[in-house]
């Protein structure tokens, strides 16, 4: 029996085969950590009587939950994390204005590969699968992963889908990605690691590919990567020196379950709240007035999706009732997005930048919404409070769809101002 | 640890919230742990009565993403406090942890099982072979129980005593070095 692409790298961590099932305590290549969750490990730390890392130079940590303070407090914190960072002697450090949002800039910097392993005390790094890197989320146990330098994992079965066909006018793959999630079910992700393959993935550049590994955790999926391609190896290129090994899942490798998706879709996609698979075709939900919205996040702060929220913001002027905030994800995006007119487009548009970083959608501490307004955003997440108050409606949709809803005033269908 | 729970069936429905129905949902912005305060407000967003009227060894029993929502500990806590087990057919991947390091014994993808019994059952659970009894109805399911080295997390009493037993494990071996301050 051949092994799948996630098989095959928690192998090479352990040095020995593994199959779906095991219970295993793998060292991962690096462990990631943010801003919000430094003070706590340290506490934890120490409570446990720990004063050294399992291995420094395998942690990363990142000011991208709230790179700007927001108060004193807050700039305390960011003291404290500085004071932590030496303390441990912690390698990969990435404060304000150095990175950005740590789920991608190490991406973009080279530090992620394929057929890496990195645990993280996040979610979302899974964005990591879209370099073909297994990147898999810990919360309440980071400590034991800094300390021990592994925890338990049980190694996920794997769904495997292929996407096939091409993306039509005003549809983008966050559109694809929402809907994708909900039709493939809770079911065929709960625990699993999502791969991707398919005729269709040439088409889908650093942007895409982070999105399709970025939505699936919503559904409760462990993980989700690409198979390498040459795609990966081109956008690696002059980013490191390290070698690296193109994998793919062997052709007798066990999956749970094998899809094909039509990336064709009909009708941009809107999740209306309060979950993630709450989804609809935009024209359901159109008319739905809008008073806040945001383009960025770790699902869609990419150079890419700074390009399509500009082909709709062009020349026109955002509503005088709503206020759109606009998050490059990392300094590299933020630089180019200045570079290629993108900022200067966004501001005569009248909308907001913010720092390189999570934006609003790590709990509102940046530009939240008020209570009884409805926001239209491509964050990850549309629970009740993910943007500050837990009496307001929170809309997930594609840049397009949130570029043309912020003019209208109105959730709009994006094909309308193409 | 005794893996075997005898007591009465507390049946609620799918997606019950980690947050807003397991516990108070300020616990978690709060990082509440200790068990005598969680005590007192289990299940309290669905059944506020819940902590006066549930015993030790009770079971919960719950249908789909039961503890669904940001994977906070304070609900799965809560349920420790109380010492009651519980039965899921779907649990996510995060409480799932979250239910191992809080010392709480389980079983998911037990489907079907809220048809196997009603509020008020006397059942007999035994986690670690999996057997579900319904002593009213007389009735016998065999589900798969947790794999023997996460049930024994859940027996030596959840994440901080099994991570300071490795620890101390790993000094003893020379894997990790001595800490220069006694533990806090």
């Amino acid at each position: 029996m051949g092994q799948t692409l996630t098989e095959k790298i928690l192998s090479r961590v352990m040095g020995k085969p593994v199959k779906a099932g095991e219970t295993i305590y793998p060292v991962p290549d690096l462990m990631t950590v943010h801003d919000w969750y430094v003070v706590n490990f340290d506490k934890a730390l120490i409570d446990l009587g720990v004063d050294t890392l399992y291995d420094p130079n395998r942690v990363l940590i990142s000011t991208d939950h709230e790179p700007v303070a927001t108060n004193p407090a807050s700039a305390e914190r960011q003291k404290k994390i500085r004071q932590i960072v030496r303390k441990y002697g912690i390698k990969h450090f990435y404060d304000v204005g150095r990175g950005g949002l740590g789920h991608i800039f190490p991406m973009e910097m080279g530090m992620i590969r394929p057929g890496m392993l990195v645990l993280a005390y996040d979610t979302h790094v899974t964005n990591y699968g879209a370099v073909g890197c297994l990147g898999i989320p810990m919360v309440f146990e980071i400590p034991e992963v800094l300390a021990c330098g592994s925890v338990w994992i049980s190694v996920p079965e794997t769904v495997r889908v292929n996407l096939t066909g091409k993306l039509k006018a005003g549809m983008t793959i966050r559109d694809v990605s929402q809907k994708m999630i909900v039709d493939i079910g809770e079911d065929n992700l709960d625990y699993l690691v999502v791969e991707y393959g398919g005729p269709s993935l040439n088409d889908i550049g650093f942007g895409g590919r982070m999105t399709l590994c970025n939505n699936p955790l919503e559904m409760g999926a462990k993980s989700a990567l690409i198979e390498s391609d040459e795609w990966t190896v081109n956008f690696l290129k002059g980013r490191t020196d390290v070698p690296y090994e193109l994998q793919k899942s062997d052709p007798d490798a066990r999956f749970k379950s094998v899809h094909d998706y039509d990336l064709g879709l009909m009708e941009p996609q809107v999740a209306a709240p309060p979950r993630p698979d709450n989804v609809v075709g935009v024209t359901t939900v159109a008319g739905t007035p809008v008073h806040h919205a945001f383009i960025g996040s770790c699902a869609n702060g990419s150079i890419e999706d700074m390009r399509e929220a500009a082909t709709v913001l062009r020349g026109r002027k955002v509503h005088e009732g709503v206020r759109l905030f606009i998050t490059p994800a990392t300094q590299e995006i933020a630089v180019k997005a200045g570079e290629e007119g993108l900022i200067t487009e966004f501001m005569n548009a009248g909308a907001v930048m913010t720092a390189p970083g999570c934006g609003p959608c790590a709990g509102g501490r940046i530009a939240p919404m008020a209570p009884g307004e409805n926001s239209i955003n491509t964050g990850t997440r549309n629970d009740p409070g993910r943007l500050g108050t837990r009496e307001g409606n929170v809309y997930l949709a594609s840049p397009l769809t949130v570029a043309a809803s912020a003019i209208a005033g109105e959730i709009a269908d994006p094909r309308k101002y193409l | 640890m005794d893996f075997v729970y005898q007591g009465k069936c507390w049946k609620f429905g799918d997606n019950l919230a980690v947050d807003a129905d397991l516990t108070k949902k300020e616990f978690a912005s709060q990082r509440e742990t200790r068990l005598e305060v969680l005590r007192d407000f289990v299940m309290c967003g669905v059944d506020p009565d819940f902590p006066k009227k549930a015993k030790p060894h009770d079971i919960v029993v719950a249908g789909r993403r039961f503890a669904q929502g940001n994977p906070h500990i304070q609900g799965l806590l809560g349920l420790k406090s109380l010492d009651l087990g519980f039965v899921c057919e779907s649990i996510p991947r995060g409480s799932y942890r979250n239910a191992i390091n809080a010392g709480v014994p389980f079983m998911t993808h037990c489907w079907g099982v809220p048809k196997e019994c009603e509020t008020g059952d006397d059942l007999r659970v035994n986690f670690a072979n999996g057997v579900f009894e319904n002593l009213t109805r007389k009735t016998r399911v065999q589900y798969k129980p947790l794999p023997p080295e996460l049930l024994e997390k859940v027996a030596i009493g959840g994440w901080e005593k099994a991570v300071a037993l490795r620890i101390a494990s790993m000094r003893a071996e020379g894997l990790m070095k001595p800490a220069a301050t006694p533990a806090g």
